[in-house]
Formats: structure tokens, sequence, C-alpha cells
């Protein structure tokens, strides 16, 4: 079960070793799913090639875009000023990841990559139409996250591939995301269900120009429920309206059961945490219009 | 696969050895260094028995390979203080009666010390959330909690 372990000092070298390597070789960030895999047996990578001397790729940058490096950490995430305003529900999807060890040192490009359905950071990311970035030897091309997502630990990186970025646009004036998650306690715990919610107001703050819902955990991947979003757009958020879009979200998802929880359970969820996340989308906006 | 020669800074001092690549920090500590304080327990980052201070912060010597920690700064239970010179959340422990069998109290510990030097001044919500990631099976979160208020109050006015 052992392997051979690479510490390259850059970008281009990490991709060069994982273009020689191929389906041989696996990227370590923060360890916290790879190295688990690896004990229980499910992975048997023969070369792992560690990110940690890589420079660069655990910042946060916010111009145009706002873009985090692949290992910027679910910590940094919630300790970050850039999102305790409009981008809280980032903050909120962060820090129910496990305990402060787990926080301390897995990443986001670990997050998404392990493309888990329970991933808690990616609802949030799908709610702000997020992009990721992958380098190959062959350059780099970037693709909707939502694209990027295949199906319970699958996506369209290639094995040659890193994913260096992920960046989402800037939210505007009258705008406010969120994040809810249900389980079965409420720490250490992965997701029976989570959403994830994004809206923008018109300037007089009355009708919903711009809706995203994104649910976790019910669904081979995180999943947009659109028909519930277009229910929103254009029209007054009052609170019949955020149930009929948390009914139509529970029509969008297809939830497994499992030891967790039934898939009607799962359903019942995501028909009361969509509005529930929405509300707290507009609370946030209204708030911050005062 | 061929071993590692790693330098390890542990508790302030260096250690020269060699190590399998797949070998977490936590092995390392207790079959080749001795420093049998950090626990093992269920190897998944679930329980923080194994907790260890990585650059002063709190992580699970499980999960890191011994190998992504040449160049930084360890610290375990036994670099906190020793019998005669207890770290004062160590004394505090002691003083409210929160070790009952003792297996999760090094990381519990450890978890602490990191989340205290940055907030030195918690709530007693803020220490249970800090501590969400350490698992006690007798149970004994009440006690553990009262100690740590207990040492953040020791702490404060010492900083």
């Amino acid at each position: 079960m052992s392997f051979e372990y690479h510490e390259p000092p850059s970008v281009s070298e990490a991709v060069a070793l994982a273009a020689r390597f191929g389906s041989e070789a696996r990227f370590l960030a923060g360890g916290t799913d790879l190295i688990v895999q690896i004990n229980r047996g499910k992975l048997a990578p023969r070369h792992v090639v560690s990110l940690h001397r890589v420079p660069g790729l655990d910042t946060i940058a916010v111009d145009g875009h706002v873009t985090l490096g692949a290992l910027v950490t679910h910590r940094a995430l919630e300790r970050s000023p850039h999102f305790q305003g409009r981008y809280r529900g980032l903050v909120e999807g962060a820090q129910v990841v496990g305990g402060h060890q787990v926080r301390n040192v897995g990443t986001v490009g670990g997050n998404i990559v392990n493309a888990s359905p329970a991933a808690d950071v990616v609802p949030v990311l799908l709610a702000l139409d997020a992009a990721v970035t992958c380098l190959g030897p062959e350059g780099e091309r970037t693709l909707p996250l939502e694209e990027f997502l295949v199906g319970p630990g699958q996506t369209q990186r290639r094995p040659e591939e890193l994913l260096t970025t992920v960046r989402f646009p800037l939210l505007g004036p009258n705008s406010a995301t969120a994040f809810l998650k249900a389980g079965r306690r409420k720490a250490m715990e992965i997701s029976v269900v989570c959403v994830a919610a994004r809206m923008t107001l018109d300037a007089g703050l009355e009708r919903c120009r711009e809706a995203r819902i994104a649910l976790g955990a019910v669904a081979p991947t995180t999943l947009r429920a659109r028909a519930a979003e277009h229910v929103l757009e254009g029209e007054v958020p009052r609170a019949e309206l955020l149930r009929r879009a948390g009914a139509l979200a529970a029509r969008a998802c297809q939830p497994i059961s499992d030891v967790r929880a039934s898939s009607q359970f799962r359903r019942l969820l995501v028909e009361t945490l969509v509005p529930r996340v929405l509300a707290r989308c507009l609370e946030r906006i209204r708030e911050e219009g005062r | 696969m061929r071993k590692l020669p790693l330098s390890l800074t542990i508790n302030g001092e260096t250690h020269e050895l060699l190590a399998e690549p797949h070998h977490p920090l936590l092995e390392v500590l207790r079959t080749q260094l001795g420093l049998i304080g950090t626990k093992e327990n269920c190897l998944e980052g679930e329980c923080g028995v194994c907790t260890v201070l990585l650059d002063g912060m709190a992580v699970n010597s499980c999960l890191l390979l011994a190998a992504q920690c040449q160049g930084r700064r360890i610290v375990t239970i036994e670099g906190l203080g020793g019998p005669e010179t207890l770290h004062p959340l160590q004394e505090t422990f002691v003083e409210h009666g929160a070790v009952q069998c003792g297996y999760c109290i090094p990381g519990m510990i450890l978890a602490a010390k990191a989340y205290l030097d940055q907030n030195p001044e918690p709530t007693e919500g803020e220490i249970r959330e800090a501590l969400s990631g350490n698992l006690c099976r007798c149970t004994g979160y009440q006690k553990i909690l009262d100690a740590v208020l207990a040492a953040a109050g020791v702490l404060a006015p010492m900083r």
C-alpha cells in the first residue's frame, strides 16, 4: 500500500509529474479525504504528489472576480474578511465541514475534486456561478463547476490535470447568499441534506432579479434547482412563493435512501430548507439596505 | 518503496529519521520517537485523539504524512508541559476533574490550546464549537468545558 512521495516546488512541475504517472498518481492537498481513502484501501496510488510546497495556490484574490486558489482551506474561507457580508453563505458552508482539525487543512480544491454529493462548500459555489480552472500539459481550461461535477467521486478532471483555481463573479448590491444543512447532530456530521441560495433584488428591494438554489446530498452530484429559481425571478418573493420554490426544488431532486435518511425524508427536508434559506437571503439583503 | 530521510522539529527539538512515505506523523511520533502521549483511534479525522499542533494549528496527525511536516513546527502534548511544569490548561483539567479515562485528553488540551491562542476570551459556546472535532467516550464534556473556561481565565491576563 505504500507509494512514492513527491513534493514539486511549482505548478508546472506538479502537472509534469501527473502527466508522467497518469492515473497512478494522486495530488495530495489537505489529505482529509485522500489519506482516509488510502488507509481504508479504497485507493492505492503508486505516486502521491503533495502540493504543499507549490506557492500561490492558497490565495484569495478579489478584483473583478473572486478567485480562490485550490489550496485555500475551509478555515481561510471562514475567516476571510471578504466573505462576512454578501458571501456569508460561503462561510456557513465552510464552517460545518468537520472539526477545526479538518478545516485547518482541508481545501476548497479538494472538496470539489473529491466530488462528494454531500460536499458543503460546493452548493454555495454553484449558487455563486463558480467556474473551475484546470491546468494540464496542454494548457489551461476553464469550465462551469456544474459541468465539472459528473457523479459521486467523479469530475471532468483528467488524471494529468491539476485544479488550480475556482472563480466566481462579484455580487452586486441587493444580493446575499446563505447556506443551511441538516445532519443527525450539530457537529462533525455528513450532510443529510444541504442547501445554498443566492438572491439579488431590484433597486426597490421588491422583486427578485436573480435567484440561485443549489442542493447537496440529494442527487449523484450537487444540483441546481432551476425550476425553483425561475419561479422566483421577476416576482415579489413573498412567503407563499418561497414555499412554492421549495416544493419545486423537492421535485427536482432524486435522493437515495441510506443509513442517514430515507429518500422521502430528504425530499421533505429540501421542501422545508429551501424557503428558509431564501428567507435568510432576503433578511440579509434588507439588513444591508438599511 | 524506499524510506524517506526526514528532519522533523518536534517540541523544539530536531529529529533526523527515516520514514515510510505513507506513514502518517502519528505513526512516526508513537513508534519511532516514543511520543505516545498522542493517541491513535479512528484514523479518519473524526475523533481528534491524535491532535497535534502544526505551526500552531490543531491538526489530526493520523491524516498528515510525516513527509509533509518537514520545516514546520510540531508540538505534541509532551511539549506543552511536564509533571513538574504543568501548562495552565493541564492544571485546570486536573482541578476540575476533567479527566476520566484520559484517552481523549491530549487531543482536547491541544485543540483547546490552539483555540485559546487565537481567541483568549471565548464564550462557552465558542469553546464547544472549537472542541467539536474531539470526542470523549466517557462523555466528560461539561467538566472539560469548565476546565477550558477556567484556563482561559488564567491565561488571558498573562498575554
